[in-house]
């Protein structure tokens, strides 16, 4: 199994580096200047333009740009973030954590909520609880994370004050977090410090609400779709007639042969989740790398955007290793192939 | 047992309480004594000078660097606004001029210590003034416009006293020492983390300070928030109040008015208009709006692109916009109008920006036009950028309108910001809106930024002999009432060439806490947090 994991991460070697050289690329080929836009000061003029130019490496002829970014790579250096001012790296680092976390958290939500969902509406098809479900997946695909992000944040912090201040993943006058990895959760449970966990949860639970509404419908459906079709199949007549409890056969039976699509569906949702978060990011003020990417987009710094892609390039190559050892855990027949 | 759960409780709820209590007392002070300001922007590098450093990062280093001289600040109605013709010391206690105005000397204050402690040296002033001039940063430009150039230009003349000479008596040479651009810096730390590629510092100057000013950094996340702690033997000028200022950046502008709203941050700048009348409205926050008085919002015409290189062109599209309806349209008419001025040749003040000659007359519009020979009209293309779409985007709607009333075809082009730019660099835009501020708002430097060469700022590339020669002279001016009519004259001529079109200076809007006191607008619409208190 290992040596199959490595031949799978070797392969997606040129996938990568085919992303690599087509955002470095597309970043260039993009209208706007980003040493024009750095170089805004008072009584900047074209001196201090051909100044930032020279900085960021830009008056370079393309292809030694590209062997240039490539050799950096290759030593874990991304190049530096002119809309931070920091490396990269060191902005990927910090960053990604706080959109894992939201994005697992999210996740987990979405799926605890959306397994029990889909099973009770393949269990009762056509029915009022059928409807229902429709309705609720209907309604968090229809409505875009940054209305419902705003309007929980009117209802929950503006005038009901139950939730913290939308701001961020720590309350601003408290202590700082331990830095150990990164996940909030994670670290102040390490200390064991329970009323600042307490704290990041609270500030997780308005965001992670947000975005998982948005994939109950795709997670919900799925699980429906593909329990409908095990519940009618040989194996689980066959679990009936021998008597076997209801619940047996829904959660061992059904639901464990069920999963597979719903596992491949959850891996895609968690990539495009990690990506397109952008405006939860932005609406809660959330230090993540989505929002990170989208300001230097429109700053046209390059290094931070490409430092970006690359990222989710990679993250998405582990999450689909990773759903496709989970398939061998779902269904033995499934290998690492 | 009797004694059980509801006694322990209650005991164990006393002892909670006593030892809540105290702790509980001293938070609340230190939140009273804490300013939490919001902001869409963020702090990305600590030294201001560095290419790409925001608006936000002046704010921050005017509060803990700093220069050797100060604006002061008036009355302006009930709320205050700097003030560029009364300059005062800051790290220095007294500026004496030579008599032919060519030589400031600058008498640093004795007791004056940086951050770590040691004492400030004219050693140190005379670097930190050598890198405004040397270092490859965004402050030469700056400093070049007070005819401040060279090192040679900064002397020691004493263990506590740096001169500044000039060649000619440059009107803004002083104004210049006040900019955020002119930090003063320890440098005797700054050196211990200069190389040799980078004499300056300036790596390590983005990410740390040495610095003598009100406030020091207690912690700074680039792109997230900034602390601020109060530098308690600081001696440039009153102790501010505030003891910590927590920087935080907020996105989403909704987000940013609701915690001001509720009370959980206490100052926020730069909201939307309708945001901030709906606040105003609720009464919970106090809302301070004052005129951006060196700021103006413009609609640019490239003179050197057919057909806006013909003035009678561009009087035609003077006269056909709907300046009311614009101002309503795009600020809720919160700002100050630059247009419906009744007089024609000479203006009656030499302020500038002040309302110009501007009206909507579609049948004078009609007869520039054809004079023009342009009877059955042209198209063009207005740009707008998206950082200003709020504002912009209903203004080019009205200006399409009201312009194809004239016959003129407008098409109205959104560009991202880092696009929209680097189109008026190159000055490909032909016509397009943007705001403008300058920092040191006396008149010829107006006209010398805004007007005159082939640079980047001179939006509309306007080349006007006449013009190009009052303020090459007007900057070295010594005598009040030539220089007065040299300004009056520039005016005039902006009048007549119709080179872009002022259209209004926007109002600079800070929601704060009802409590909060003293806000100031300063030249470079950032917050100092030193003339903040709370009441």
């Amino acid at each position: 199994m290992g040596r199959r994991i490595g031949v799978r991460l070797l392969s997606s070697v040129p996938a990568l580096f085919g992303v690599l050289v087509f955002t470095f690329l597309l970043m260039r080929v993009l209208p706007g200047d980003p040493a024009v836009f750095f170089a805004a000061g008072a009584n900047a003029g074209q001196a201090e333009i051909d100044m930032v130019r020279e900085q960021m490496g830009l008056d370079k002829p393309l292809h030694e740009q590209l062997v240039r970014y490539l050799w950096d790579i290759t030593r874990g250096n991304l190049g530096n973030s002119m809309t931070t001012g920091q490396p990269v790296r060191t902005d990927l680092i910090e960053r990604l954590p706080a959109s894992l976390e939201l994005t697992f958290s999210a996740l987990l939500l979405a799926l605890t909520l959306a397994l029990p969902l889909g099973v009770l509406a393949a269990l009762r098809p056509g029915t009022i609880v059928d409807h229902f479900v429709r309705f609720l997946c209907t309604l968090g695909v229809c409505v875009p994370t940054f209305v419902s992000g705003l309007l929980l944040i009117y209802v929950f912090y503006y005038l009901l004050n139950w939730a913290p201040d939308p701001t961020g993943r720590i309350d601003i006058f408290a202590a700082n977090a331990p830095e150990i990895t990164g996940f909030l959760l994670i670290d102040f449970a390490l200390v064991r410090d329970w009323s600042a966990w307490r704290a990041a949860a609270g500030q997780l639970i308005l965001p992670a609400s947000t975005m998982a509404l948005f994939v109950l419908a795709p997670l919900a459906r799925m699980t429906r779709a593909s329990m409908l079709a095990v519940l009618g199949s040989d194996f689980v007549r066959t679990a009936k007639s021998l008597g076997l409890s209801d619940l047996r056969i829904i959660v061992v039976y059904a639901l464990r042969n069920a999963l597979l699509p719903v596992l491949t569906i959850s891996g895609i949702v968690f990539s495009t989740m990690l990506g397109a978060n952008v405006l939860v990011e932005k609406v809660f003020s959330w230090p993540g790398v989505a929002s990170y990417a989208l300001d230097a987009l429109l700053a046209s710094d390059y290094a931070p955007v490409q430092g970006f892609v690359l990222l989710m390039a990679t993250i998405f190559v582990m999450v689909n290793l990773l759903i496709d050892i989970l398939y061998g855990v779902a269904d033995p027949r499934a290998t690492v192939a | 047992m009797e004694f059980n759960r509801r006694q322990g409780l209650a005991a164990a709820g006393g002892l909670a309480a006593s030892v809540a209590l105290p702790t509980g007392e001293a938070s609340a002070q230190t939140r009273a004594e804490t300013l939490r300001y919001v902001t869409g922007n963020a702090v990305n590098s600590l030294d201001p000078t560095v290419p790409g450093s925001t608006r936000e990062s002046f704010g921050v280093s005017m509060n803990v660097y700093d220069r050797l001289a100060a604006f002061g600040r008036k009355r302006l109605g009930d709320n205050w606004v700097f003030d560029h013709n009364e300059i005062r010391g800051e790290l220095a206690e007294r500026i004496d001029r030579s008599p032919d105005g060519r030589t400031f000397a600058f008498h640093l204050r004795p007791d004056a210590t940086w951050h770590d402690g040691t004492p400030v040296t004219a050693e140190d002033i005379k670097w930190s003034l050598d890198r405004c001039v040397s270092a490859r940063s965004l402050a030469p430009p700056q400093m070049s416009t007070g005819s401040i150039t060279k090192p040679e230009q900064f002397r020691i003349a004493g263990p506590r006293t740096v001169e500044l000479m000039v060649d000619r008596p440059d009107r803004l040479a002083l104004s210049n020492m006040c900019v955020p651009y002119a930090i003063m810096i320890n440098s005797t730390l700054a050196k211990r983390h200069a190389t040799t590629d980078d004499p300056w510092a300036l790596a390590w100057l983005k990410d740390n300070t040495a610095a003598s000013g009100a406030y020091m950094i207690e912690q700074h996340r680039p792109g997230t928030q900034t602390i601020l702690r109060r530098n308690d033997k600081w001696k440039g000028g009153a102790l501010p109040n505030f003891q910590r200022v927590i920087v935080q950046t907020v996105p989403e502008v909704a987000t940013r008015a609701n915690l001001v709203e509720r009370g959980d941050a206490d100052l926020s700048i730069d909201l939307q208009p309708s945001d901030v009348a709906a606040l105003e409205q609720r009464g919970r926050v106090k809302v301070v709006s004052v005129p951006q008085t060196n700021g103006f919002t413009h609609i640019s015409m490239n003179n050197t692109i057919a057909p806006f290189d013909d003035v009678k062109v561009r009087q035609a599209i003077a006269a056909a916009l709907p300046y009311q309806h614009m101002f309503q349209a795009s600020l809720f008419s919160r700002g100050r109008a630059l247009f419906g001025a009744d007089w024609t040749g000479t203006p009656p003040t030499a302020d500038f920006p002040q309302p110009m000659p501007l009206a909507l007359n579609l049948d004078r519009a009609r007869e520039l036009l054809r004079e023009s020979g342009h009877p059955n009209g042209f198209s063009t293309t207005f740009t707008i950028g998206t950082g200003t779409s709020a504002w912009a985007e209903p203004m080019a709607a009205l200006i399409k309108e009201s312009l194809a009333r004239i016959n003129i075809q407008v098409d109205i082009r959104k560009l991202p910001d880092a696009q929209f730019n680097t189109g008026q660099a190159e000055r490909s835009l032909p016509f397009y809106t943007e705001g403008g501020t300058a920092w040191l708002p006396a008149p010829d430097y107006f006209f010398r930024l805004y007007f005159t060469r082939p640079q980047r700022w001179n939006f509309a590339s306007f080349n006007n002999e006449e013009l190009n020669a009052l303020t090459r002279e007007a900057q070295f001016e010594t005598d009040p009432a030539k220089y007065e009519a040299a300004c009056k004259r520039m005016i005039g001529i902006l009048a007549a060439e119709v080179p872009l079109i002022l259209v209004w200076q926007p109002l600079h809007e800070a929601v704060m806490a009802r409590n909060v006191e003293g806000y100031t607008y300063w030249f470079y619409r950032q917050v100092d947090f030193r003339d903040l208190k709370r009441v």
